[in-house]
């Protein structure tokens, strides 16, 4: 298929190797409690990424996802600690992600201005902003909340389910609904899209707000998993995801990439850290890991551009 | 008869440079009327200003009875205007059926895209071109010919009133050209109003039914073509008697500067190239676009290294693998184009002079301004770049301004070989004979002159002698008297009889 | 032929030239200038503060705002040079930690002197400078994503380094001095912030190289064009970037007298702002280091002008409690605004000129 899924395979043969490593070297990695626990706690990234991927496609970043994370799940705790119900407090989550990605949104579209600038810029803003208001205060949530009030294995599945339906939803809206081919479209060439009747403009700020209403929902798959919300649960969000579109194979130059390999890429990143432990080694490498595979990801995608170019 | 498409004195500009300075057009259903110019007279901004890629600034736009003042890309392709650009404008990265899809679908966003009907649609419009191409194959698989084929077959399936051909043929083969041909009749026979834009002259005798002509962004005339010969419609294009505009050769050629010995270089296609040039002589090059004759000027400057055969400068051979080396031997390059290679619109123009100097003018590396203005000053009395002073940006200088900055730069290396890529598209005429004088007053103080134009006259009026290009390599050398069926004859090879 | 027409160009158009040198635009009004706003700002900045809080423009209070901010300061020199060539460095914050990190284990580990552990740490910033070089200019991979990617990396080897908690101290007083005694009444760390300011400045505005940054900056393809070396050039912006970040570690750790993993966390945003206030292009070109240290004067005032803040309460919280999150907020807010006023303005007028 020359090569068209090359990245799939190759990150899928990474992980498949973690995996056999680790089903040779520390079986009790596969113990069924906490290998679902795992898993159910790599959903919100999981979430997130469809988001990432999006924005990534269109050409743009936002490194401000893990602070409209952090925000969005402060805004669902303030809502069910004060008593309202479940759904309210989800409603608000992604309203307050829409809000903040679509401010994100039009200062990129509209005034044209760099998205890792005015992300970068959001991030901190929300951050500080949210640091000032809950002054690091962990914030304990009511009964009912966690596992949406169902057992833990019954909140898992639901947790999975969610993402997975998600992560299912916009796979298929990619490939079978026009505004898929339009986020492509845009992301390999803004000007051709708009000879072609398509609206750049307008969808730079849908992804930005599309990103902003999954961080909320992230947000609220992640409050679901303890008794208290954290008030930074967001941090490094963002470059756990960026890292894993990137090394799930969308190009960073935007119009390439597909969610299959970006679940893929999230599975080896967060085994990672999992694998460190079990190997005896120490987590603390985490970051610096996270921070070779981006590079190496790049590298690699540089590396295939320029030999087509040559060619 | 209703025309379907009415331009009334359209106008546009680009900072200073008036691209569109009144332009009337019209076209009738059922007809394919063919726009004609040398390069830098219009063509593509009146194009971009009928599909909404451009507004303009002045003048109206009258489409199937309704008078408009500007259109918006998706505006003009509901009311029936598709294009087939140059470069085709095609996303790489989607499939072929996709593309059309795209193209042709005006749904909305949310609507569910039907594959099934899409790729019968794609394999409809791709047998009707005559184009063996798999509507599955992602586009960046395809080669440009090919690419080409798929933005006719969506002109085809878009059921256009109105279809724009930007020099179509451009890129194509043989074989293509006679599908298209195919394409174009069968778009006329059915009422559609077809703009065709091509330098082939042969082209539009065989295909056209009016001519209008485009001269420095002013219609100067419509015809039928059947009224005219092409020794009229070169006539109408330049406007002026070729030999009296161009100012005479004088004296001997001397030594020989550059000399080219089968010279190649697989990654741009060209090879097998011969060609010497000697002090003082102006050696004309011409060949169609996508000759090769730019990737040979950047293969001189070590742009893109050359990768068989040898490159002589005054006796000794080179191997150039960046333009910084080429110049510290001696080469300058005015590259074609102009607003990104040549001159940084943002920047004022000494700066823009003494950018290829550095190391001569600011040895260890501390700038003296002084010696900087200065050295502007003097291009810009030499030259007459009309300019407020060193310190106007590039961009506030008209195209022809622009270029007698970009040439300056390259005077300032104190060049042996100095090689010019379309050194007068975009100028207007005043500015462009001016440029001439330049140019032949240079040769005249001994330098050696390479001058890439696709702007015939000019190569026929000003070279001492002139090397045809085609394929990737050089087909004929003519003595500077050459007339103009000659070139051309080499140029298109063969192809020019075929054609019709 | 007379002889100012080599070229033989008509006299005309000399007499032309000469009419509209004439025509000269008039120098844009003074109150135009970025630098005038910038400056009005800073003034507007410490009349507010000097109303709200004890003694703002007071000599130690004033020789303090320089002492607490001058990191961020380097960080904003070292970044100018990168955002003139239409680049971005992010991981000038993380290439602290990991220096400061490093310095902290040649001292207390291997019993370094400070002075060739500063060096050394300097070294290390190169070296990851030199990183960010080879992949941007060498391989041409887009600036965001690799500084994004060192960004992790040195943060995350610098943790790795101290086990994510050690921190290391008991450095020698003589070397805690570059970052608490003062020279000629002047703290000393802001004399090799003005060495490195005046440096900076004759790279950018009285050096070729400093040219050719803008030269990239407007259009890479033009610079390469005309026989600039682009590579070498804009590889050089990183590896400088990286080695002001490892001085301005040292002066950090001097300062603090610790050396930790966290060191310089959110610098490279107030370095950007710094610089992207000062009227910096953020698509590169044009900028000045002057405008970039009346931006960092900016920001440094508004960092130490609200810790200074006592009698007002915010979210219960007496302001000087919260500054670091106020200013932090504040400064995010400011470098949006600093952004956006360009476009918008443009925008407007546009939409002015249209009806």
């Amino acid at each position: 298929m020359n090569g068209r899924y090359s990245r799939e395979i190759t990150v899928a043969a990474a992980l498949g190797l973690l995996l056999v490593a680790l089903a040779v070297f520390a079986p009790n990695f596969f113990e069924l409690q906490p290998l679902l626990s795992r898993f159910t706690s790599q959903m919100p990234a999981l979430v997130a990424a469809i988001g990432i991927t999006l924005v990534i496609i269109t050409r743009q970043i936002d490194i401000s996802l893990g602070a409209q994370f952090s925000m969005c799940a402060v805004v669902a705790g303030l809502v069910a600690a004060a008593g309202m119900p479940l759904g309210v407090a989800i409603l608000a989550a992604v309203g307050t992600g829409i809000a903040m990605g679509a401010f994100n949104g039009i200062l990129v579209a509209w005034l044209g201005l760099p998205s890792i600038v005015v992300t970068l810029a959001t991030m901190v803003t929300w951050n500080e902003m949210l640091r000032l208001w809950q002054q690091g205060r962990l914030l304990p949530l009511p009964d009912g909340i966690q596992w949406f009030g169902l057992s833990q294995a019954g909140g898992q599945g639901l947790v999975i389910g969610i993402a997975v339906v998600l992560l299912l939803a916009a796979a298929w809206a990619m490939r079978h609904l026009a505004a898929g081919r339009h986020v492509y479209a845009t992301g390999t060439d803004a000007e051709a899209a708009r000879l072609a009747g398509i609206d750049p403009k307008r969808v730079t700020l849908g992804v930005f707000v599309l990103m902003g209403g999954l961080a909320g929902l992230a947000a609220v798959l992640n409050l679901v998993q303890s008794p208290q919300v954290q008030p930074n649960s967001g941090d490094g969000l963002e470059l756990k995801v960026i890292a894993a579109a990137v090394v799930g194979g969308v190009a960073i130059n935007g119009g390439r990439g597909n969610l299959w390999g970006v679940l893929l890429g999230l599975l080896l990143l967060t085994n990672v850290n999992p694998a460190l432990t079990h190997f005896k080694m120490e987590p603390y490498w985490e970051r610096a890991i996270q921070g070779l595979v981006i590079l190496l990801a790049v590298v690699a995608d540089g590396m295939k551009r320029s030999k087509k170019s040559t060619a | 008869m209703k025309p379907l498409l009415q331009l009334s004195d359209i106008r546009k500009s680009f900072g200073a440079v008036r691209a569109l300075k009144g332009v009337s057009f019209d076209l009738q259903p059922g007809e394919v009327h063919a726009l004609l110019g040398e390069n830098g007279a219009g063509k593509s901004t009146l194009i971009k200003v009928i599909t909404g890629a451009h507004s303009p600034d002045d003048g109206t736009l009258t489409v199937d009875g309704e008078s408009l003042r500007s259109l918006t890309p998706s505006h003009a392709r509901e009311l029936g205007i598709a294009c087939i650009y140059q470069q085709p404008a095609l996303f790489p990265d989607l499939s072929v059926a996709e593309n059309i899809g795209l193209r042709l679908k005006k749904t909305s966003a949310f609507a569910k895209v039907k594959h099934a009907e899409q790729r019968a649609l794609a394999l409809d419009l791709l047998k009707r071109v005559g184009a063996e191409i798999s509507p599955d194959a992602e586009v960046r698989e395809l080669s440009m010919p090919e690419q080409q084929l798929v933005e006719i077959a969506c002109a085809l399936g878009s059921g256009a009133k109105i279809v724009i051909m930007d020099e179509p043929t451009a890129s194509l083969t043989q074989k293509e050209q006679h599908l298209l041909f195919g394409v174009v009749r069968d778009l006329r026979a059915n009422g559609v109003g077809v703009v065709y834009i091509s330098h082939r002259l042969e082209e539009i005798f065989a295909l056209a039914d009016r001519v209008t002509v485009l001269r420095d962004g002013e219609s100067v005339g419509t015809h039928p073509v059947k009224d005219l010969t092409e020794a009229a419609m070169i006539q109408l294009m330049v406007g002026r008697e070729v030999a009296a505009l161009y100012p005479p050769a004088e004296g001997e050629p001397g030594a020989v500067v550059l000399s080219l010995k089968n010279l190649g270089c697989s990654a741009s296609g060209v090879r097998g190239i011969d060609l010497e040039v000697r002090a003082g002589e102006i050696v004309g090059m011409a060949g169609l676009v996508g000759a090769g004759r730019t990737e040979l000027a950047r293969i001189l400057f070590g742009i893109t290294p050359a990768d068989s055969g040898q490159i002589v400068l005054n006796g000794k051979a080179l191997t150039l693998t960046s333009p910084r080396e080429a110049i510290s031997r001696g080469i300058a390059y005015v590259p074609e184009d102009r607003r990104r290679h040549g001159v940084i619109l943002e920047m004022p123009i000494a700066h823009n002079i003494t950018m290829a100097v550095h190391p001569v003018l600011f040895p260890g590396t501390l700038l003296r301004f002084k010696a900087e203005t200065a050295m502007a000053r003097d291009f810009i009395r030499d030259l007459g770049i009309k300019a407020y002073g060193p310190d106007a940006p590039g961009g506030s200088l008209s195209g022809g301004n622009q270029q007698k900055v970009s040439v300056s730069r390259w005077l300032a290396t104190k060049p042996k070989l100095l090689i010019l890529d379309e050194p007068t598209q975009g100028v207007d005429v005043g500015a462009k004979s001016e440029i001439h004088k330049i140019i032949r007053n240079l040769a005249k103080e001994g330098l050696a002159v390479l001058m890439i134009s696709s702007d015939l006259p000019e190569v026929l009026g000003m070279s001492d002698r002139i090397a045809v290009m085609r394929e990737g390599t050089v087909t004929a050398v003519l003595p500077g008297g050459a007339d103009a069926h000659q070139v051309m004859a080499a140029a298109l090879g063969q192809s020019g009889k075929e054609v019709a | 032929m007379s002889t100012c027409c080599r070229y033989g160009v008509d006299e005309t158009s000399t007499l032309l030239n000469a009419v509209m040198t004439a025509a000269k635009p008039s120098l844009k009004s003074l109150l135009a200038r970025h630098e005038v706003v910038l400056l009005i700002v800073i003034a507007l900045e410490i009349l507010l503060f000097q109303s709200l809080g004890r003694r703002f423009l007071d000599g130690t209070n004033v020789s303090n705002i320089f002492r607490h901010s001058v990191e961020i300061g380097l960080l904003a020199l070292a970044m100018t040079p990168v955002i003139l060539t239409g680049g971005i460095d992010l991981s000038v914050g993380s290439m602290m930690g990991l220096c400061a990190v490093c310095f902290g284990i040649f001292v207390n580990e291997a019993a370094m002197s400070p002075l060739l552990a500063a060096l050394l740490a300097v070294g290390i910033g190169t070296l990851g400078g030199g990183l960010n070089a080879l992949l941007i200019a060498r391989f041409q991979l887009p600036p965001l994503i690799v500084t994004l990617g060192t960004f992790s990396l040195f943060r995350g080897l610098a943790e790795a380094l101290t086990k994510g908690s050690k921190s290391y101290s008991g450095f020698p007083d003589s070397f805690l001095a570059l970052g608490n005694s003062d020279i000629a009444g002047v703290p000393a760390q802001i004399w090799i912030f003005l060495l490195v300011a005046l440096g900076i400045w004759l790279l950018v505005h009285r050096m070729t190289i400093g040219r050719s940054f803008r030269a990239i900056g407007y259009s890479p393809e033009g610079a390469r064009y005309a026989g600039i070396p682009v590579r070498r050039n804009l590889g050089l912006a990183y590896i400088l970037a990286g080695a002001i970040a490892g001085l301005a570690a040292v002066i950090l750790v001097a300062r603090l007298g610790e050396a930790r993993a966290n060191a310089g966390i959110g610098y490279e945003l107030l370095a950007i702002t710094a610089v992207v206030l000062g009227g910096t292009s953020i698509f590169g070109g044009s900028g000045s280091v002057g405008g970039t240290l009346l931006g960092y004067l900016a920001v440094a005032v508004l960092n130490n002008g609200l810790s200074r803040i006592t009698a007002y309460q915010l979210f219960d919280q007496p302001i000087s409690s919260v500054a670091r999150e106020l200013s932090g907020m504040l400064t995010g807010l400011l470098l949006l605004l600093a952004l956006a006023v360009t476009p918008l303005a443009k925008a407007l007028a546009a939409r002015r000129t249209k009806t």
